[in-house]
Formats: C-alpha cells, structure tokens, sequence
C-alpha cells in the first residue's frame, strides 16, 4: 500500500525564473516524489527519489534545496538546473528517511584521470620550463652580456657568497697573508701563462673550513682553507683551480647564474613566496654547489688537465684529490661531505681519467710551487 | 509576488566558524589541497545564507574545478615569472652597474619595481576572472548568473585610472571607481537579463568630503609643523602633532565612508533588464563598528588564547629546564604547544570570518532592496560557461580576498 504525504513546496524549472508553488506528494511504493502545478508542461513531474540530492553546506536548517542527478555531465555542478525549496519540517524529516543518497557527492567518470593527467601535465610543464627552457635561454643570453659587466657582477655574486657563508662584507673573508697571496699568484701565472684567456682571472682565498671551490661571473675563483688544508700537495690544489677556470672560460657560471635565477622564479611561486624573499637565498646555494652539466664538468675537467700540462705540472695532483674525495664520501655520513664536489660525477672515474693522462705525461713535470711556497701558501689565511 | 524585494542574511556564526576551523584542518593535514575545497564550502554556506523573497542564493563552484584551475594557473605564471626573472637578471646584469654608486642603486630600484610591475596586471586579471568565475557559479531561483569575458580591457583600464588617480593625487579617484565598476557591471548577467551601471562618476565626490577633510587637516597640521619646528615653538609644534593624529584617523574614516558611499550609489544606480532597479542603504557607522567591535573582541581573545599557550609553553621548558635536558615529556609537551599554536592561528582566521566578515556581508544583504521585481519572472536561463582556470590565478596570487 503506497503511503502518501502531500505538502506544498517551491519549484524553479532552472529554466525560466517563474516560481511554481507545486504540490508534493511522496510515494513510498513506486519510491518517487511527484511534483503537481498547472503550469507544468504534462501537470506533474516525478522525481525518482534515488537520484535526488540536497545541496551541502546549506545554511539555513528550516529548509532543504533538492536537485536531480543528471545524466550527464553538461555542467561543472553534474546536476540539473531544476530546484525544489522543501521547507515544511516532517516533509524534510521523511525525505531525509527515504532518500538513499540525498547527501552523496557524484563524481563524473573520469575524473580521477583527469585529475591525475592535469597534476602530471602541470609537473611535467614546469620540469620543462626549469631544465629545457630556461637552461637554454640562459646558454643563449649568457654570450650577449658585455665581459667588464660580467665581471661587476662576479664581484657582487663573491660578495653575496661572503656574507653567505658568515662574513661581514664584501672581502671580510679574503686571505691576506702577503707570503700566501705571492704563492697563489706564483700558481697562476705558471697555470695560465701559455694559455689565452679571455678573463682577466680574480684568484681569492676565503678563511672558511669548508672543502670547497667555487667560480663566480666574469674571471672570479674562489678557493676556500678547508680545500687547501685537504690538499698534500700545491699540484692538487692547481688541479682544482684549474677546473674552476675551465668553468669560468667556458661561461658555464654565467650561464648557472641566468637560469638559477629564472628558477628561483618558477619555483618561489610554486612555493608561493613570489616576492622573492627565498630566492636570494636559493641562487646563492645554487651557485656553491654549482650544479652544472656532466657535460661541462668533464669538460673542465679537460681543460684543466690541458693546462697542467702545458705548465709542466703533474696531472697525478688531481688523480690524488679526486681520490679524496671519493674517499671523503665513501666514509663520511654526510656530516662534513663537501658539498660543491659531491654534486660532481664519479670521483673515482674522474680520478681514473687523470691518473692515465699523467701517466702520459712523462718525467718532464715539476711541482707547481717549491716546497717553501708551498708552505707559505696553506698560511695564507694566517696574518 | 511582490514587487519589491528585500534582501535577507540567514548566516549564523557558529555554523560558519565550525565550518571555517574544520576546512583550515583539513586544508593543513593536507598541504594546502583541500583549501579549494575548503573555500567552495564556505563559500555555499555564505550564498545560501543570502535570500530574495525568500529564495536562497546558491554557490555551484567545485573544489576539483579549483584545483584543476590552480595547476593551469601554476604552469602559466611559471612560465612568464620564470622567463621574466631570467630576462630581468640579463637586463640588469649587462645593463646597469653592479657597485654602491648612485646610478646603480637607483637602476636597481627600478629592476625591482619592474618585477612588481610584471606581476601587477596578472593580479588585476585575476581579480576579474575571479568576479566573473564567482559570477558564473552563483544562482538565484535556478538562474545563473555570468560575466562576459573582459580581463584584458579590464587590466588596461585599471592601469589607466590608476595612473589618473596617482598624478591627480587622489582627485580623479571616483573617476577610476565608477567606470571600473561600470565595466564590469555593463558586462554582468543574470540567466539573460543584462546589468547596467548608470549614474555618473562625479555622483561619488560627495563620498570623497571625509577624504578630502582628513586630507585638509594633514596639510594645516604638516605646516603648523614646519613653521613651528624651525624656532621650537613648542604650542604649533604640539598643535601640528594632535592634527595629524586626528588628520590620520579622519582620512582612514573617510575611505571607509568613500567605498561605503560608493557602494551604496553604484548599487542604486544598476538596472537589470531595463526594468529592474536596486537600492542599497548601508551605513558606515555599522560597517565601521562591526570591524572596530570584531577587531576589539578577536585582538583580546586572541592575546588570553596566546597567553594560556605560552604559559603551557613556559611550563614546558620550565620542566625540561630543571632536569637541564629536555626528555620525552618536553618533546611531547613542545609538540602539542605548537600543535596549540597552530590552531590559534585557525581560530583566529575563523573569527575574523565570523565576527567581521559575515556581519558586513549581511548588514550589505539586509540593506539591499529590489524594485520592479515582478519582471525577474520573465527572465529566462542562460548558458553554462566553463572556466578552466577557474579562480586559479587569483589563487596562486593571492588576490582572493576574505571570501
């Protein structure tokens, strides 16, 4: 025996802005709702009560706005445009009661897809942008932007580096030593005096124990204590000075320093800081562990071991440091890995590579400062 | 029917915080996702609560709309802001000096100003995408409403006014109001009834006395000031101090007085489908007070809230002190300060949601009259309109707004 309850109730056809104050009627048999007014175009609807649904977060609790389920998805809301205003309390209570699904949330089918493929879309766009584009762009600009420019702003960037790493200022970290600094010119003249550079080199030593190296915009090397410390001989520390001037002569900092900056943008909006508080100090740890191509490493690497060799020095200088450092990161769990090199290829590859090119090398080499420069090199950061 | 109709606000305050406080949980525990989410929801709660003759409004945005619209915003600005920083970092790096001389400080102000230049008409173009999208989600009696697109003109515009308004210092300011308005307004819908803004822009100058009288008595107090400073004339010097004060708060006012003023003309002088006017009565002095009173109430309960964490706090570090080590217990205890911290922040969101927000918006509500409203029966559906940025841009900008 089908139970009838009738009530009155508020209906807008979702397609003109009439209001029809319609009769409703539930059958609890045929399990439907019917709504009846005159003006509607058979006299009556029937409402399934299956595939109605009351919408969520409704503010007021003296009524209740029913939709429809629709077919199909032709609206981002997945429903009809049709609404009815059910504000008569025991209506509500037994729509409440018989309605199976009058608080599900239909999902259209294919949304979990869609879903994923926009995330992996969006994922995939910005990867693009920060290792294609903007990589691209940088290699493109660097070449335009004028050398005494360039060097200015390799002068900001040691600066920026300085104060980085807990100095005061621009050179308060710069060893002074007069002995040490006449070494370190010793070893680069010697490096460079046959080859043809097209930086005017700015060679420094920063009183920092980090075992690092770094090269800045327009001819600016860096060399820190701790690598000096690290080294047992000048011919090792002449290795990784001349892997920095591959660097600086092939403008791969120039170029590092365009795209960390075009990064730094991507990624502090995506982080949501696009007023570039994070930035500065993301560029700045970019440039330390200077994340360059495989490509330019080995490349430097080349250039280095070229430049030992047209000075007469021993290649095996590098083939020792490299040991170390495959060493130094074998053994250490990460608490003093120097950072800059860790980022870098193979250690014992590279190490490898060095060791056959000094055994080509011959007997002609001679180490690239004396024993007493040398000494007065590693105290270059004592006054 | 009746031939008018006045708006009416059903909203409470503590459905709307429940709602607030357990969305922001969410939306934390998530990493931020749900807030598309969390702002639908709040959202449908605060259309619904809106009514006309008693037929609610009805929000039918989707958080998954919001999200999608969120990553094709994301990829586009990625891409502009990351190509413009490169660009700006060549410009400035080949361009202009790198050292501590004049020219270069000023070149790189202007580098700086440059970037915030790039991002200022992408904000205005998410403002006005944002209004349509919202525009396009609401419903009244089954209806939707809509917005034509127009972000563009609307960014163009916006530069320019806004340019009048700085070189005018301020005085073609209602300028700049009524006919942004009137963009948007001209391009606005409901089902197929077509707003329009009329009036004129000079009507609002009667909003701008309180401006210009603030204004008025920031001069006299600054050159009371100047002529008094030089000789040390302790009495002008004083004058000049309590007029600027006064000058301060006056000129804060009166903006309050000028967009509640604006409102108000700008609302009455809209027509819908040549037939329908609007007449809207807000008071300044209720909007003023619900945001001093709300500010008042929030700022107390805000500082006992703080007050009671930082005392756990306190208790904490005073335990793992005497032991001169912090052990388990203070780990824990430190964990749930920050987890109380947190919340704080929470409750603090939803109250100013609950306690300045809603009251504006439903003192707007009740305050709003439709005339001629027997002619809304004739108007007929319009299309959906599909947005697949959604409200992405004003996201990822930050340009949303309370709500």
């Amino acid at each position: 025996m089908a139970h009838h309850t009738l009530t009155r109730a508020r209906f807008f056809d979702g397609e003109q802005g009439l209001r029809l104050d319609v009769d409703l009627q539930v059958d609890t048999a045929a399990e439907t709702l019917r709504l009846t007014h005159p003006d509607l175009p058979t006299g009556s609807h029937i409402w399934p009560l299956w595939a109605s649904r009351a919408r969520s977060d409704h503010a007021r609790e003296d009524q209740m706005i029913l939709t429809l389920k629709a077919d199909a998805s032709l609206d981002s809301s997945l429903i009809m445009t049709a609404r009815l205003t059910v504000d008569e309390p025991e209506m509500m209570s037994i729509l409440t009661r018989l309605c199976p699904d009058l608080t599900k949330k239909d999902v259209a089918r294919g949304t979990y897809r869609k879903v994923l493929t926009w995330t992996g879309g969006a994922v995939a766009a910005l990867a693009l942008m920060i290792f294609v584009i903007l990589p691209r762009m940088a290699d493109t600009l660097a070449g335009y932007i004028p050398i005494e420019r360039e060097v200015a702003w390799g002068r900001t960037v040691v600066g920026g580096m300085e104060r980085f790493l807990g100095g005061t200022g621009a050179g308060s970290l710069v060893c002074r030593n007069e002995e040490g600094v006449k070494a370190l010119t010793a070893m680069t003249d010697r490096l460079t005096e046959r080859a043809d550079l097209q930086y005017d080199l700015s060679i420094a030593v920063f009183d920092h124990p980090m075992i690092n190296a770094f090269a800045a915009p327009g001819g600016h090397v860096v060399l820190m204590r701790g690598l000096i410390e690290k080294a047992d001989s000048p011919d090792e520390v002449a290795a990784v000075l001349g892997h920095e001037i591959g660097h600086v002569e092939s403008r791969d900092v120039t170029r590092n320093a365009l795209r960390s900056a075009g990064s730094a943008g991507v990624l502090s909006l995506v982080l949501g800081d696009f007023a570039g508080g994070g930035a500065a100090v993301l560029i700045a740890e970019w440039t330390l562990n200077a994340s360059y191509t495989r490509e330019a490493e080995a490349a430097a690497d080349v250039f280095a071991l070229e430049m030992l060799d047209a000075s007469g020095t021993d290649a095996g200088g590098m083939a020792d440091f490299f040991d170390k450092i495959a060493e130094l990161q074998a053994s250490d769990s990460g608490r003093a890995m120097p950072q800059f090199l860790a980022t870098h290829p193979d250690s014992h590859a590279r190490a490898h590579a060095a060791r056959n090119f000094a055994a080509a090398q011959g007997y002609g080499t001679t180490p690239i400062l004396s024993a007493r420069e040398w000494e007065a090199f590693r105290n270059i950061c004592k006054d | 029917m009746s031939a008018q109709i006045q708006g009416r606000y059903f909203g409470k305050g503590a459905p709307l915080f429940k709602l607030y406080f357990i969305t922001a949980i969410f939306t934390v525990l998530t990493l931020g996702i749900y807030r598309f989410w969390a702002k639908t929801r709040i959202r449908k709660y605060i259309w619904s609560s809106v009514t006309g003759d008693d037929d609610s409004f009805e929000y039918t945005g989707t958080g998954l709309e919001k999200f999608l619209g969120f990553l094709v915003a994301i990829v586009v600005l990625a891409i502009y802001l990351g190509i413009f920083q490169l660009l700006l970092t060549f410009i400035g790096f080949s361009i202009i000096p790198q050292d501590n001389s004049p020219q270069a400080i000023a070149g790189q102000a202007v580098a700086i100003n440059l970037s915030i230049l790039a991002v200022l008409p992408l904000m205005l173009f998410a403002q006005y995408r944002a209004r349509r999208y919202k525009m396009a989600r609401s419903r009244w009696r089954g209806l939707r409403f809509g917005m034509e697109n127009g972000a563009w003109g609307y960014v163009a515009r916006a530069f320019g006014y806004g340019f009048l308004t700085i070189i005018t210092l301020g005085i073609l300011a209602p300028l700049g109001t009524y006919r942004l308005e009137k963009y948007m307004a001209d391009r606005s819908w409901y089902g197929d009834g077509k707003f329009e803004q009329t009036g004129r822009w000079q009507g609002l100058y009667r909003g701008m006395k309180h401006v210009f009288i603030g204004l008025g008595i920031l001069i006299v107090s600054g050159i009371l000031f100047a002529v008094g400073a030089p000789g040390e004339q302790a009495g002008l010097m004083i004058l000049g101090g309590v007029g600027f004060f006064v000058g301060y708060f006056w000129f804060i006012i009166g903006m309050v007085y000028y967009r509640v003023y604006a409102f108000n003309y700008l609302t009455g002088h809209k027509v819908l489908d040549g037939q329908v006017t609007f007449a809207a009565a807000l008071e300044t002095s209720t909007v003023l007070a619900k945001v001093i009173v709300g500010g008042i109430v929030i700022a107390v309960l805000m500082g006992v809230i703080f007050g009671v964490i930082a005392g756990i706090g306190a208790a904490v570090f005073a335990g793992a002190g005497a032991t001169g080590q912090i052990g388990a217990g203070g780990i824990v205890g430190g964990l749930v300060v920050l987890i109380l911290y947190a919340l704080a922040f929470l409750v603090a969101g939803g109250l100013s949601l609950v306690m300045i927000t809603q009251p504006i918006i439903e003192h707007a509500v009740n305050n709003i009259t439709v005339n001629n409203a027997d002619h809304l029966n004739a108007i007929q559906q319009r299309s959906a309109d599909s947005f697949a940025d959604a409200d992405g841009f004003a996201d990822a900008l930050d340009v949303g707004g309370a709500i």
